[in-house]
C-alpha cells in the first residue's frame, strides 16, 4: 500500500530522483567534525519550532512581554522546556556555527570550488548573531534591557552615521516599545526569512558540490 | 589556483567520493547521533539550569550594571582597551575588518594547500584570533561585578509615605501611651481622615508599628519580609513573638529555616525594634491583645503606678477564683457550664455569666472543652489562670505604654475629666446630662438634647470637637476652643468630647422632667437680692434710669414705640442687653443679670409695645407660636390628644379634654397649664420661651380673640 | 565479498533504524510536551484554596474588624489583583463570623460605622446590623458570609 502511494507520488513529484540526488550520493569518508554543520542545522530547526511555540503566548509590548515570559516559564506545562530549549539553543547556535566555521577553515574547505558556500556561511553567522542580539531583548528583563542599551549604543559609535543608525535600531532615542516591537519583528520575520533563504542556498551548494574529504598531509 | 590545479583537485575528489560512503544512512547516522547528543545537552540545561529571567526591565534603574550575552562579552571586554575616541576602533573597525576578512578569505588565500600544517600562517592567525576572543571572554567573566541582591521594599514605609507623610512629614513624635491604632482608624484630630474604612486592620497595625519603630520595620523588611508578606505582619501577639525568639528553629512554622535563630542572629537593639514594630507600644492595643482576653475591656485597679508596673512586669498567679459550688444552684451551674462550653448554643447562661463571672472575666468567655471539665473548674475555683511574666515578653516601650494606659483607664481618665469640664462650661445651656433646654441666647429657640443616641450617632468626634472649639455663633454658642478665644485647651476639648461620646455607650440617667430644668442655674449668678424679681421690677432697677420708668425714653431710646419694637427681634434685644454698646453708656448686663433675668426683661419690654394688647389675637401672635411649637403633633393627621392647633376654630373646640382654651380663664385652660408644666409638660421636648408663654397667657386672659 | 557486503547491509539497516528511532525520540521529546504546552491554559482549573486573612488577635469582641487580603487571579499572564475585604466579628472569642463588605444591593462597599453600630452602604443608604442583617434601605438580603476556619490563631476564608 505504502509502495503504491510512493509510486503514485513519484509519478507526479519524481521524488525518488530527488531523494537519490540528495541522500544516495556518495561522499568521502569523513570524521565526527563533519557533523558540526548538520548539528547547527538541527539546532536551527529546534529554534524554529520552539520559537514558533513561544510566539503562541509571547506578547512583544513592554507591559506584557515580561509577564508573558514569566507565564510561559512558570505557568504553562513544559513552558520551561520550550523556553529553555530556545534559550540554550541560541547559545548552541553561536557555538556550533563558530565551531563549524573553524572546522571548515582548518580543513581548507572554503577553497575551490566552495568559495560561495563559505561566503553564504559567513553571512549565516552574521544572521545567527543578529538572532541572538534581537532575541535577547524580548524577555524585557533588566539584563535584556540594559544589554540592549549597551549593545545599540555601540552602533552609535560609528563615525558620521552612528547617531542616525542608533535611532533606526532603537526606533527613537531610547529603548522603548518601538524598539521591542521592531526587535521582535526582526527576530521572527526578517531574520528567519533571510536565514531560510541562505540555508537553502548553502545546502544546495553543499549537495551540489559535495563535502570535502579530510585533507591528507600532502594536500 | 590555476585551471590545472582545479582539475587535479576535482579528479582527486571524484576518486575520493567513489571510495566513500552513501550520504544516507552513513553520514546521516553520525549527524543524528550528534543531534541527539546536542539535544540531550540542551534539554539538560533547560531542566537543570533553566532559562534565566531577571527582574522586569526598569529603565529608571540607574544602578543596574549592564552585561551583554556571553557571546558578545569579548567585544564588550575589547572596548575597555580602546578608551575615548579609540572606542570606535574596538567596537566597529576591528569586528568589521574581521568579518570582511572572513568573507574575502577564499579570495585572499588562493593556494591549493588544504592541510592546516601546510598553511601555517593562516592556521596560526586563526588560532591567535580564536585564542584572543576566548581570552577576552574569560577576562570579562572574571571581571564581572558580583550579582546584585534583590531589594525588598519596606512596605510599611511605603504605606506611611503614601498615606501619612503628606501631612506628618518623615516621622511622627508620639507620646507614650497613645492609642495609635485608634487614632489612625478613627482619625481623631482636625483634618485627619478616619483611615479605618480604607485601610485594613493589618495595614493600620503596620503603620502604627512603623511610626513607633521605623527601625523595626527595616529589620522586618530585611529578615522577615522574604517569607512574611508585609503589612500582613506575622503576628501582633507579643506572647507568640516571644515564643518565636525562644524556640528559634524549633518554632513550628520556622522549622527547617536555617536563619530562624533570631534571638542569636539579631542584636538586642534589632530585636527590640522588631518587637516594637510588630506589636506597637500602644497601650490600648496591647491591653486588647494581651489583657482583655482575661480582664475584659476594663480593669479596676486601686494601687499606685509603680505597683501596677511591678504587677504587670512580674506576672504570676494573681487570679483566685472562688469555688462556686455552694453558691450556685445546680440548675444555674448546668446553664453556666453549658454556656461556657458552647456560648452560641446555650445562650441561657449568658445572664448568669454576666452576673457572676464577667466582673473578672470581662466579656470574654473562657473556653472549656467539655461540660465535665467546665463543671470541675467552676465548682472548685482556685488559681487556675496564671498571668504571664510580661516583663520577659514585652519591650520597655511596650510595658510603659501598657502600664500608662491601664493606670489611666483604671482611674477613669478621659471621660471623668471631661465630666467636670462639661459641668463647668456646657451644662448651663445643655443641661447637666446634655438634655438641652431653652436657648438662653436665642429667644424661642430650644436646644435639642446632645446626649441622645440619634445626635451622637450622626456626629463623629471631630465634628463635636469643632462645634465646641468654634462655637455656633448662629445659635448663640460662643467658641470654647483656646484657639478661638475660649477657655478650653486641646486636651480639655478632647476630654469633653470623650465625656459626650461616653453617653453613647452609657446613656445618662433618665433626664429629670424637663420643666424642672427650664431655667438652668447659672454659675455666674447675679447677686442674690435680684434673683426673685419679676420683669417689671428688673426693668425699674436696671433700665428705667435711662429709658424712663415706663420705657418712654430718656438718655436711651424709648421702648414704647412701634419702630423700636419692630426693629429689634428678641435675639437682637438679648444681645443688646447682654453686651455693651459702643458709643453709649449702656453696660454689658451679663455681669449683673443672669440669662433668665435678661429674658424676663425682654418679655417685659415687649409688653411696652403700644401694639402689644392689640397683637394679642390668634392671627396676631398666637398662631405663629402654635405653628412653631405645637402643630407638628397637633394637626389633623396626627391629632395628638385629639387636639388640632392648626386653626382657630379647631384649637378652640377639639381635644380629648376640650376645650383646651377657656377664654378669660388662663388658670384653668388646659393649654396654659400644659405650657406652664402643670400636669403634662408641653411641648415635650422643652418649655416655650418665657415671652411666648406670657403671650399665650395674656391672650387667654384677654378672652382669646381670633382677630 | 558477499559476506562483507551482507555485513555492510546489516550495518546500514541498523543505521536506518537508529536514525528513525533517534529522530522519533527527539521529535517526541519536543512534540509531546508541545501538546500540553499549547493546551495548557484551557486545562487550568480554578483554585479553591483557603485564603489566609490574618491573625485573630486583632479582632476585638463584638467589633467587626476589617481585614483586607489581596489575592491574584490570573488570566494568562495578566494578574488581576483582587482585594478581598471582609469584616470579622466574634461575640465570644471562639466563634468567628466573616462577612463580605460588598453590599447585597448593588455591590458597593459597605463600611462599619462604629458610632452607629452598623454597616452603612454609601450608594443607596443601605444599613446592616453588626451581624450583617438588613436594618434599612434597599439591600435584599443580609451581608454575604464567607466559609471560614481558625487555625493557630489565624483566620482563613474560602471564596464562595
Amino acid at each position: 500500500m505504502l509502495a503504491k502511494i510512493g509510486d503514485w507520488l513519484d509519478e507526479r513529484f519524481s521524488w525518488r530522483e530527488v531523494w537519490a540526488a540528495i541522500f544516495e550520493r556518495k561522499v568521502p569518508h569523513v570524521n565526527w567534525f563533519y557533523t558540526l554543520g548538520s548539528a547547527t542545522l538541527f539546532v536551527a530547526i529546534n529554534q524554529a519550532i520552539t520559537g514558533i511555540l513561544l510566539t503562541l503566548y509571547y506578547v512583544p509590548t513592554p507591559d506584557h512581554a515580561y509577564d508573558s515570559v514569566v507565564y510561559i516559564t512558570t505557568q504553562l506545562p513544559f513552558g520551561w522546556l520550550i523556553r529553555g530549549l530556545h534559550h540554550w539553543g541560541a547559545s548552541a547556535m553561536v557555538v556550533l556555527t563558530v565551531l563549524h566555521l573553524l572546522r571548515v577553515f582548518y580543513f581548507g574547505a572554503y577553497k575551490y570550488p566552495r568559495e560561495a558556500t563559505w561566503i553564504t556561511g559567513i553571512i549565516l553567522l552574521l544572521i545567527v548573531i543578529g538572532f541572538g542580539f534581537t532575541g535577547y531583548l524580548l524577555p524585557w528583563d533588566q539584563k535584556s534591557f540594559w544589554a540592549t542599551t549597551v549593545g545599540t549604543q555601540i552602533i552609535g559609535l560609528a563615525p558620521f552615521v552612528g547617531d542616525w543608525m542608533l535611532r533606526i535600531a532603537r526606533g527613537g532615542r531610547d529603548i522603548s516599545a518601538v524598539t521591542l516591537a521592531r526587535f521582535f519583528g526582526t527576530h521572527v520575520w526578517i531574520l528567519p526569512a533571510t536565514l531560510a533563504a541562505l540555508v537553502g542556498i548553502h545546502l544546495y551548494l553543499v549537495i551540489r558540490i559535495g563535502i570535502t574529504g579530510v585533507p591528507k598531509k600532502d594536500e | 589556483m590555476n585551471e590545472q590545479e582545479k582539475k587535479k583537485y576535482l579528479d582527486e575528489y571524484k576518486k575520493e567520493k567513489e571510495k566513500g560512503v552513501p550520504f544516507f544512512p552513513d553520514i546521516i547516522f553520525k549527524d543524528t547521533i550528534a543531534a541527539l547528543l546536542i539535544f540531550i545537552i540542551l534539554a539538560a540545561l533547560a531542566y537543570f539550569v533553566g532559562a534565566p529571567l531577571e527582574a522586569r526591565a526598569n529603565p529608571a534603574d540607574t544602578t543596574y550594571t549592564p552585561r551583554p550575552e556571553w557571546y558578545f562579552l569579548f567585544l564588550f571586554q575589547a572596548l575597555k582597551y580602546f578608551p575615548g575616541k579609540l572606542e570606535v576602533i574596538g567596537a566597529m573597525v576591528l569586528p568589521g575588518l574581521l568579518i570582511l576578512l572572513l568573507i574575502l578569505l577564499p579570495f585572499i588565500d588562493r593556494s591549493p594547500k588544504r592541510h592546516f600544517l601546510n598553511r601555517p600562517f593562516a592556521s596560526i592567525s586563526a588560532f591567535v584570533v580564536v585564542a584572543g576572543i576566548l581570552y577576552l571572554t574569560i577576562a570579562s567573566v572574571r571581571e564581572a561585578p558580583p550579582p546584585q541582591e534583590a531589594i525588598v521594599v519596606d512596605k510599611a514605609a511605603a504605606l506611611y509615605a503614601a498615606n501619612c507623610a503628606n501631612c506628618h512629614g518623615p516621622s511622627i513624635d508620639v507620646p507614650v501611651g497613645t492609642d495609635l491604632h485608634q487614632v489612625i482608624a478613627a482619625g481623631t484630630h482636625e483634618g485627619m481622615p478616619a483611615w479605618g474604612g480604607d485601610l485594613g486592620t493589618d495595614e493600620i497595625d503596620a503603620l502604627a508599628g512603623f511610626i513607633l519603630s521605623p527601625n523595626g520595620s527595616a529589620v522586618f523588611t530585611k529578615y522577615c519580609a522574604v517569607c512574611h508578606e508585609q503589612p500582613l505582619v506575622a503576628s501582633g501577639n507579643p506572647v507568640e513573638l516571644q515564643r518565636v525568639f525562644d524556640e528559634g528553629v524549633n518554632y513550628p512554622s520556622h522549622e527547617g529555616i536555617e536563619a530562624a535563630n533570631w534571638a542569636e542572629s539579631l542584636t538586642d537593639t534589632e530585636l527590640n525594634g522588631l518587637l516594637n514594630f510588630l506589636a506597637a507600644p500602644d497601650g490600648q492595643r496591647l491591653f486588647v491583645i494581651n489583657c482583655s482576653g482575661c480582664h475584659g475591656q476594663a480593669v479596676g485597679y486601686n494601687g499606685t503606678e509603680e505597683e501596677l508596673t511591678e504587677l504587670i512586669t512580674k506576672g504570676g498567679q494573681h487570679l483566685d477564683m472562688p469555688a462556686w459550688k455552694g453558691t450556685l444552684s445546680e440548675k444555674d451551674m448546668d446553664a453556666l457550664t453549658s454556656y461556657v462550653v458552647d456560648p452560641a448554643q446555650n445562650s441561657g447562661g449568658a445572664t448568669l455569666f454576666g452576673q457572676h463571672c464577667a466582673s473578672c472575666h470581662g466579656n470574654k468567655v473562657p473556653k472549656a472543652p467539655d461540660k465535665e471539665s467546665a463543671i470541675k473548674i467552676i465548682s472548685s475555683g482556685g488559681a487556675h489562670i496564671t498571668m504571664p511574666v510580661w516583663g520577659d515578653i514585652l519591650t520597655v516601650e511596650q510595658l510603659d505604654a501598657l502600664v500608662q494606659y491601664t493606670f489611666a483607664a483604671s482611674k477613669g481618665g478621659g471621660p471623668a475629666a471631661g465630666a467636670n469640664l462639661f459641668a463647668e462650661n456646657c451644662s448651663d445651656c445643655h443641661g447637666k446630662s446634655g438634655q438641652g433646654g431653652l436657648n438662653p441666647s436665642r429667644h424661642g429657640d430650644i436646644i435639642a438634647p446632645i446626649s441622645s443616641s440619634e445626635y451622637l450617632k450622626t456626629r463623629d468626634d471631630a465634628t463635636i470637637r469643632n462645634i465646641i472649639s468654634f462655637g455656633q455663633p448662629d445659635f448663640g454658642m460662643s467658641p470654647f476652643g483656646a484657639e478661638n478665644g475660649g477657655a478650653l485647651d486641646d486636651e480639655q476639648l478632647d476630654a469633653v468630647v470623650a465625656f459626650i461620646r461616653n453617653w453613647e455607650s452609657n446613656p445618662p440617667a433618665e433626664a429629670p422632667a424637663a420643666n424642672a430644668e427650664v431655667q438652668p442655674e447659672t454659675p455666674a449668678a447675679p447677686s442674690p437680692n435680684l434673683t426673685s424679681l419679676t420683669g417689671a421690677q428688673l426693668f425699674t432697677i436696671a433700665c428705667a434710669r435711662c429709658h424712663g420708668p415706663a420705657g418712654e425714653g430718656d438718655v436711651g431710646p424709648a421702648f414704647n414705640t412701634k419702630e423700636f419694637q419692630s426693629k429689634l427681634d428678641d435675639q437682637a434685644l438679648f444681645d443688646m442687653i447682654s453686651y455693651s454698646r459702643a458709643g453709649t453708656d449702656m453696660i454689658a448686663w451679663t455681669d449683673k443679670l443672669s440669662k433668665s433675668q435678661i429674658e424676663l426683661l425682654i418679655q417685659y419690654i415687649r409688653t411696652l409695645d403700644p401694639n402689644y394688647a392689640a397683637s394679642l389675637t390668634y392671627s396676631g401672635r398666637v398662631s405663629a407660636i402654635l405653628e412653631a411649637n405645637c402643630n407638628t403633633c397637633h394637626n389633623p393627621e396626627k391629632l395628638r390628644g385629639g387636639w388640632d392647633s392648626t386653626s382657630y376654630q379647631s384649637l378652640m373646640t377639639s381635644g380629648d379634654n376640650a376645650p383646651a382654651v377657656i377664654p378669660g380663664n388662663a388658670a384653668n385652660s388646659l393649654l396654659a397649664r400644659s405650657i406652664l408644666g402643670q400636669g403634662s409638660q408641653m411641648p415635650p421636648i422643652g418649655s416655650l420661651s418665657q415671652s411666648d408663654i406670657q403671650v399665650i397667657l395674656d391672650w387667654i386672659a384677654a378672652g382669646a380673640p381670633e382677630n | 565479498m558477499d559476506k562483507s557486503e551482507g555485513k555492510q547491509l546489516g550495518r546500514r539497516n541498523f543505521m536506518k533504524v537508529a536514525i528513525a528511532s533517534i529522530g522519533g525520540v527527539i521529535g517526541a521529546a519536543i512534540g509531546l510536551p508541545a501538546i500540553p504546552y499549547i493546551m495548557g491554559p484551557a486545562l487550568q482549573k480554578e483554585s479553591d484554596d483557603w485564603i489566609q486573612l490574618g491573625s485573630i488577635s486583632k479582632v476585638e469582641l463584638n467589633i467587626p474588624t476589617l481585614f483586607k487580603k489581596t489575592i491574584e487571579t490570573q488570566t494568562g499572564w495578566i494578574d488581576t489583583e483582587e482585594e478581598i475585604s471582609a469584616y470579622v466579628l466574634t461575640s465570644n472569642g471562639q466563634d468567628y463570623v466573616v462577612m463580605s463588605n460588598v453590599c447585597t444591593h448593588l455591590a458597593c462597599r459597605v463600611r462599619w460605622i462604629p458610632e452607629q453600630d452598623s454597616f452603612f452602604c454609601p450608594c443607596h443608604n443601605g444599613v446592616f446590623a453588626k451581624d450583617g442583617a438588613v436594618v434599612a434601605g434597599p439591600p435584599p438580603r443580609p451581608l454575604d458570609r464567607f466559609e471560614s476556619k481558625v487555625e493557630d490563631g489565624v483566620i482563613f476564608i474560602k471564596r464562595g
